[in-house]
Parts: structure tokens; C-alpha cells; sequence
């Protein structure tokens, strides 16, 4: 049985009360990164608004070699059994240092589902990681699937296997992430995790949507009712559930409503990320259950023997979606070798500390800004929070940008004396002040030449927010849908 | 180091030359000097050239500059340093001729901005200026580049979008009798005020055209000057100041660091100060950084630029006439040619012949600020030889 040991949500700032919309600098990706720090903040193991890096660090973890990106010794707070149990022998992980960084970090593996996979070929799993928080050593599985998929992957899970579900889909459906934590099957172990477990599985096929390698959109067959009486209905039928599930994700809300016991709370999705909303609704149920997953023909359910306690849900108040003006031309230029210099430092928020004096530059850099030191860096995580020194907005057209948008310099948060150059996200072009606050976070800044190119943009507080002094990440328990 | 004078000054007219390549507009910009220098000029006798070329167009700078003037038998460099491309020309030309290694030097800057699809300038202009990996897929386009400090320097100081909309109004209402000018027409304030947003707080009328264009300048040895003029202008001083090239590098984004750098170096060659000058053409890319300027370069005190515009100060008929050309902003700006083409300017204004004279002038300064607001070019010219 895997024991949750947190669960976190996202959903996009923008659209409505009906449904959320990814912005124009999203993807599954931001999405996922999204709610699996939420994830992992639940769970105790990253500092919600904190340093970046997913858990304190202690020094003897760093390593400190210079220019090695190799290891960052993001450690967590994790039990010291969690690593030593007999079940996860270091022979699994092959080399041992994978081990040790890894199994430090309390996440062992990543599993990633969503139908919307930002590249097929090119991969998503550093982008991923560096973005959670997490060592490069992390193994990373990159999963096409629904809901069900989602529960397969839960119920099935070793302790360290972080579940991530994201939903980036065409116009027309929600987006959303949610990511899971299955933490240490110990009773010393982290307290309140509630059990997982499979009650059953059916897989079958009737593709009324589908949607081929290469096709452009996804196909819709247009026959509700085939579908829910011989897709939904016979996998239900098929799985003889011996009693009814609390929620079911992948359907529609009256759909859902019809075959749960009592009145199942709305989700905000309804692809893979769904299925991990049902979990995270269980927490405002006050009761465990057996939760349903369906999509098309298929279902998979699965028994939560409680309500979950750890669930950090990063869901801000919608905002109605810009209308962007978008220009074409030529693709952007990408240099791939400025891309892989930049990687670790952009995608992780790190700065190069100087070896010499200790003066953080982002970007890192050879020659050390405060004392001409070149003798080396090391990379430091960045504070994730900071006030605008100044901002500006585009509304000209720039080919291949979805303008207006707003760019700001941020002075970043700590007596850093680090400043940052980046786009902002989460509010109406040209509302940022200088003076207001937000938070960085992951965003897509770029798609250039095909490449998604991740950095990290403001996403400013909101007003209310700043009021009562808090992060724009509303941690609200459901409500702000 | 020998006094260096300027003996003549061409240029085309600045504009959209759909029609002309840079083929066509270096020679036409070199002709038009070699034409005006008051006792002739012998091509035979140029002996080196430096070219300001932002980015090329059709090919080789050099190698145009020599093949299309008739120069293939002199030495000719490249120079590129962003927006102060024309000045930092006009800085190693003199230094060539002071030097002692040339008597009679030619420097010519051009540019084609209109060369490629308005879609395509965009992003080739940025990666002139942008680290590829952090700042480049921005977005950060040339406006949004001096909005930054613009945003924070209105943010700091009095000045308003009201300025800057007055100085947009002077400098179209300067470059109305200037032939060589891109746009001749007046604005209202309330016209700059309204026009589309390009980039906050900068509007469409705060905003440089997209120009082409070039201007060429003998520079000539005072051993020799006789030859060519009895009213030659000197170039009393020259500077160049860098900065840091990225944005978030910058401590005070309220003033541009190389400008104060470049100036002082200027000054400090010429042993003049900013009392001194009677005129100026300044880097007005966008009207935010004409007022900032002012105070750079020594005309303002700190926040205090508005007023120069308020009061008339910088307009032809106050005591500090600031781009009687029209400035950038209405004459246009092809950058390699722009620093050249202020030289053109105050060449005429120093001799008394300008389009938008302004009486009794004797003392000029010409500034550019450029790239990612990280290099400026100064120079001063002077119809007192010093």
C-alpha cells in the first residue's frame, strides 16, 4: 500500500469559476513543477516561499566543487530509515551515489503523466527536475495517460516516487496539475499518511476521442451516449465495485455525481491530474473512500483509507484570460550551448557564489561582480520572492510573443543584493509596480526554434495578498474554484 | 597629440530608402562631402577611412565602403560599438590623424534598419545586444531596453509623460526645416499623449522611426587644414564609457553611467565643461532619454531635466538648444550613421549654415548612448581652435 505523504495542486490564474486555462507561458511542464513543489511543501520536505532548494541544506551534502552541476545535494529532511530500509537496497539504484543524493533528497523517482508532453523528442525529465528541486539523479518516467493512468501509477508506487499529473490540453478543456508523495511505508515515518490502495482496473478500448501521432487535434467521434453507456458504464459494471466511490475523476460532474455515494465535490479537470483532485478533495470530505478514475473505456479505482492531512493547494483567484495578440515570424534563435551553460542555474534558480567572497551573480559568471575574483563559483540557491525595481510593457507586436506583456527587473528578497531581469506572469499586462511584490516561478519564457526555454517570471502578490503579508499562492481549501 | 579639424561633412537624407541599398548611400553620403569641402578635395589625397556599421547589409563593410567610394587603395576599419557606432568613429579617426600616422582621414557611418522584413529586424536587432541564454527569449525589444530606466527614472524624479511628450513636440518641431530629416511635421503634446502605447510609458511619438541613411566627415591635420578650408571646426575633445551589459547589473537605473564616463573624458580633453557648449544633438532614441541625458551630461542638475524642457531651455531660441536637427527621434536614426550625421549637424551649425541655425554658436557636443545601455560616445567640436 503506498502511503501519501503529501499531495499538492495548481491550478492556472486564469479563467473562471468554470474552468481553468493555461497562460500563454504555460505548459504541462510549469504546470506539473507547479504543484509538485505544493506537493512537496505539503509534505514537509521544501519551504513554501523559501530559499528554492527543496529542503535545508547541510553543508557536508553540497559537495561545494565548483562548476559541477552534478551534484546539488538538495537534501530533505527526511528520516534517516527512509534511506536505509531493506526494501530499497542500494543495488536498485545502481551506482551508490545515486543513492545517497537521491534517497537524501526523500525522492526517488519521478513519475510524469499527461497527454500533453512538451517534447517528444528532446526530452522533459531535466527541465522537470530542475524545476521541482530535485537532483539530476532522479529517475524520471515520462508517461502518456489519463486519470487511471494516474491511480495505476499511485497504487503501484514505491515509498520516494513522487507522482506528477498535469493537464495542458487544446481550448476547450481545463488545465490543471496535481502531484503525490509517497512517502516512507514506516511508522516512524512522516505522520498522518493516509494508505493508497488498488481495488481494481479495467482497460479497454473505445476511442471517441483519439488523437494519432501527427495529427494536429484530437478526433471526437461525437457520441456521448455510446460513451457512458459502453465506455464508462461497462468498465464500472466490470469492475463490480463493492461499494459506491466517494468521488470519480475523469467525468463530467453530473456524470460523476450519478455514480457516487453522496454529493462528490466538483473537480477542476478532467484528464490526469483529476484523478489526484479526487485524492486532494478527500481532505475537505473529512473521510476516505474509494475513488474512481475513468477515462473513455477505461477505469481504474482505488481505496484511500482516510482523509489525506497533507495537501497544499497553489490555486490563486481566476482572472479572466487577455486576449493576446499573437504575430508570426520567423522561429526564435536558440544557441544550444548557451542553453546548456545557462540550464542549471535558469531552471534551478541558483546564482554563482564567488569561491573568493561569497557575492551571489545571476547570472553566474567567471569574473566576480563585488571582487574581480576568477578563481571559481559555486551555485546558491536564489530567494524565490522580491520587490520590482522597475517594470515596463510591451504591447508592440514581437513575432513569435503573445504581447502585451510585462517585464520587470526584481530586487530579490534576503539582503541578497540580487537583482533579476524576468517576464511577468499571473496578472494583466502592465498592472505590476515598481514597489509591489510577487514570487518567481517556473514559466515557459520561450519557445524558440521548437525548444520550450524555461526561466523563471513574477507572478506579482495580489492585492489581498499583500495585505495581510502573505505569498500570492492562495492556500485556500478548494474555494477559489 | 596634433589638433584635428573637420573640413567637410555630407549626408543623406535619413529615411525608408526601399529604392537605395548600402551601395548606393555610402558613396552618395561620401560624394556629398567631397563636394562641400569649401577648397575641393583630391580623393587621391584621403589616406584612411573608418567605417561605423552597426550591422551590414549586402556584405563586408569595409570592403564596400573602399570598392563603391573609389578607396581601394587606403586602409579601412570597421568600427561597431551599438547606438555610439558613429561617434566612437569619429573618436578613432580623430586619434588616427592625432596621432601623427595621417593627415587627412575620411569617416563615414550608414546603416540599412528597413533592409529586412519588419518581422525578421526584430529579433536580428536583439541578438546585437542580448545574452542569448537570459535575456534574448524576453522579449526585451529596443524600447522595453531604455523603457526600463525611463519607468524608474519617472518613478524617481518630477518628471512626468508630460516631458517627455515636450520633447518629442520640440524635436519634430526642430526637424521641420531640416532637408536631411525623416519626419518634418509638428506634434501637439496631447497628440503624443494619445498615440498608441509601443512600449510603457514610451508611445508611438516617443519612439524613433526605423531609418536608413549614411554621413561621412573629413577629419584633416592642423598642419594641413589650409588646404582645405579657412573655416575648418575642431575636434576639441573625444570620449567613449562602458557599462555593465546587463540590466539587472545596473546599481541606478536612473541615469546611464557611460554617458557621465564618456562625457567627462570629452570635457577633460577639450578643457571645456558644460557651461561651455552652445548647442547639442543628444541621443533622444526615446524622449526619456533625451531628459536623462541632460542630466549626464551636465546641462541638469540630478531630477532637474524637466524644467530644461518646461522652460524652453533646450529649445532653438533658450540657452541650451538640445537636436536643432530634429534629433533622432525626428530626423531618424540609422545607427552607425547617427553619430556621424549629429557631427554633420553642429559642422553646420559651427559654421553658421544650418537649416535650424542657432545664432552665434561655437561650442557643440554630439552624444550617443547604446547596446544595452551599456556604451555612450561623446564628442565635441568647436569652431575655436583651443
Amino acid at each position: 500500500m503506498a502511503k501519501l505523504a503529501g499531495l499538492g495542486t495548481y491550478l492556472p490564474p486564469w479563467g473562471s469559476a468554470r474552468g481553468r486555462v493555461a497562460g500563454p507561458d504555460e505548459d504541462a511542464l510549469t504546470l506539473g513543477v507547479a504543484a509538485a513543489r505544493a506537493a512537496l511543501t505539503a509534505a514537509g520536505l521544501a519551504s513554501s516561499d523559501g530559499s528554492g532548494d527543496v529542503a535545508n541544506l547541510p553543508p557536508s551534502a553540497t559537495g561545494g566543487s565548483a562548476h559541477s552541476p552534478g551534484r546539488f545535494g538538495r537534501v530533505a529532511n527526511l528520516p534517516p530509515s527512509a534511506t536505509g530500509g531493506s526494501a530499497h537496497s542500494p543495488g536498485r539504484f545502481g551506482r551508490v551515489a545515486d543513492v545517497e543524493t537521491a534517497a537524501a533528497a526523500g525522492v526517488r523517482r519521478v513519475v510524469f503523466v499527461t497527454r500533453e508532453l512538451p517534447l517528444l523528442v528532446g526530452g522533459n525529465a531535466a527541465a522537470l527536475l530542475a524545476g521541482i528541486g530535485l537532483a539530476a539523479d532522479v529517475a524520471v518516467v515520462e508517461q502518456v495517460g489519463g486519470a487511471p493512468a494516474v491511480l495505476d501509477a499511485l497504487a503501484g508506487a514505491a515509498p520516494g516516487t513522487l507522482v506528477v499529473a498535469a493537464d495542458a490540453p487544446q481550448a476547450g478543456q481545463p488545465a490543471g496539475a496535481a502531484a503525490a508523495l509517497v512517502g516512507p511505508d514506516d511508522p516512524a515515518g512522516p505522520a498522518g499518511g493516509v494508505g493508497v490502495e488498488l481495488v481494481g482496473r479495467v482497460v479497454r478500448s473505445l476511442p471517441v476521442h483519439s488523437q494519432a501521432v501527427g495529427e494536429a487535434a484530437i478526433r471526437d467521434y461525437s457520441d456521448a451516449r455510446l460513451e457512458r453507456e459502453r465506455g464508462v458504464g461497462v468498465a464500472l459494471e466490470r469492475l463490480g465495485l463493492a461499494e459506491k466511490p466517494v468521488v470519480a475523476a475523469g467525468l463530467a460532474a453530473k456524470q460523476a455525481a450519478a455514480l457516487c455515494a453522496g454529493s462528490p465535490p466538483d473537480l477542476p479537470t478532467l484528464g490526469a491530474s483529476s484523478a489526484l483532485f479526487a485524492i486532494a478533495a478527500l481532505h475537505e470530505l473529512g473521510s476516505g473512500g474509494v475513488v474512481l478514475a475513468a477515462e473513455q473505456a477505461s477505469a481504474t479505482a482505488v481505496r484511500v483509507d482516510g482523509p489525506p492531512a497533507a495537501v497544499r493547494r497553489d490555486e490563486p483567484a481566476p482572472l479572466a484570460p487577455e486576449k493576446m495578440t499573437r504575430t508570426p515570424g520567423p522561429d526564435i534563435a536558440i544557441s544550444l550551448p548557451a542553453y546548456e551553460r545557462a540550464f542549471d542555474a535558469k531552471l534551478r534558480w541558483e546564482a554563482g557564489r564567488c569561491d573568493a567572497c561569497g557575492t551571489l551573480a545571476l547570472p553566474p559568471r567567471r569574473r566576480c561582480l563585488a571582487c574581480g575574483s576568477e578563481a571559481g563559483w559555486t551555485l546558491a540557491p536564489l530567494p524565490r520572492s522580491g520587490e520590482v525595481y522597475t517594470a515596463v510593457t510591451v504591447h508592440v507586436p514581437v513575432p513569435g510573443m503573445p504581447t502585451p506583456y510585462s517585464l520587470a527587473i526584481v530586487e530579490l528578497d534576503g539582503g541578497v543584493d540580487v537583482r533579476a531581469l524576468v517576464k511577468v506572469t499571473g496578472a494583466k499586462p502592465g498592472t505590476a509596480r515598481i514597489g509591489d511584490r510577487g514570487r518567481l516561478v517556473l514559466r515557459r519564457v520561450a519557445v524558440r526554434s521548437g525548444v520550450p526555454d524555461y526561466g523563471y517570471a513574477l507572478f506579482p502578490n495580489s492585492p489581498a495578498a499583500s495585505v495581510a503579508g502573505e505569498a500570492a499562492t492562495g492556500t485556500t481549501e478548494g474555494a477559489a474554484r | 597629440m596634433r589638433r584635428v579639424a573637420v573640413v567637410g561633412a555630407g549626408m543623406t537624407a535619413f529615411g525608408e530608402h526601399f529604392g537605395l541599398g548600402i551601395k548606393d548611400l555610402v558613396p552618395m553620403a561620401v560624394s556629398e562631402m567631397a563636394a562641400h569641402v569649401d577648397k575641393g578635395l583630391d580623393r587621391a589625397d584621403i589616406q584612411a577611412a573608418w567605417f561605423g556599421e552597426l550591422t551590414t547589409t549586402d556584405g563586408f563593410p569595409t570592403g564596400i565602403l573602399a570598392d563603391t567610394c573609389g578607396l581601394l587603395d587606403i586602409p579601412v576599419t570597421r568600427v561597431e560599438n551599438a547606438c555610439a557606432t558613429g561617434n566612437d568613429a569619429v573618436r578613432n579617426a580623430t586619434f588616427g590623424v592625432a596621432s601623427g600616422a595621417f593627415d587627412v582621414v575620411l569617416v563615414v557611418g550608414a546603416d540599412k534598419v528597413r533592409e529586412s522584413s519588419a518581422r525578421a529586424t526584430f529579433w536580428e536587432w536583439a541578438g546585437l545586444t542580448r545574452d542569448m541564454a537570459w535575456d534574448y527569449p524576453l522579449g526585451l525589444v529596443a524600447p522595453a531596453n531604455f523603457a526600463l530606466h525611463v519607468a524608474r527614472y519617472l518613478h524617481e524624479s518630477p518628471a512626468t509623460r508630460e516631458h517627455l511628450a515636450m520633447v518629442a513636440v520640440k524635436n519634430h518641431r526642430h526637424a521641420v526645416p531640416n532637408p536631411k530629416a525623416q519626419l518634418r511635421y509638428e506634434i501637439t503634446v496631447e497628440q503624443a499623449l494619445n498615440a498608441p502605447v509601443v512600449v510603457e510609458p514610451f508611445r508611438l511619438f516617443d519612439c524613433t522611426p526605423q531609418s536608413d541613411g549614411a554621413a561621412a566627415l573629413l577629419l584633416v591635420a592642423e598642419d594641413v587644414v589650409d588646404r582645405y578650408t579657412d573655416r575648418p571646426v575642431w575636434v576639441r575633445g573625444v570620449g567613449l564609457g562602458l557599462d555593465r551589459v546587463m540590466h539587472q547589473h545596473k546599481r541606478d537605473m536612473t541615469t546611464f553611467p557611460p554617458t557621465v564616463k564618456a562625457a567627462k573624458a570629452a570635457y577633460a580633453m577639450a578643457g571645456l565643461g558644460p557651461a561651455d557648449i552652445d548647442v547639442a544633438e543628444v541621443h533622444d532614441c526615446f524622449t526619456g532619454v533625451e531628459l536623462i541625458s541632460y542630466e549626464d551630461l551636465g546641462f541638469a542638475e540630478r531630477f532637474g531635466a524637466h524644467k530644461l524642457i518646461e522652460d524652453g531651455t533646450t529649445a532653438i531660441g533658450g540657452s541650451k538648444p538640445v537636436n536643432p536637427s530634429g534629433g533622432l527621434k525626428a530626423k531618424g536614426h540609422p545607427p552607425g550613421a547617427t553619430g556621424v550625421a549629429q557631427c554633420f549637424e553642429l559642422f553646420e551649425q559651427l559654421r553658421g549654415e544650418a537649416a535650424n541655425q542657432v545664432d552665434g554658436a561655437r561650442t557643440a557636443l554630439a552624444h550617443n548612448i547604446g547596446g544595452p545601455t551599456a556604451v555612450s560616445a561623446v564628442t565635441i567640436l568647436s569652431s575655436d581652435r583651443g
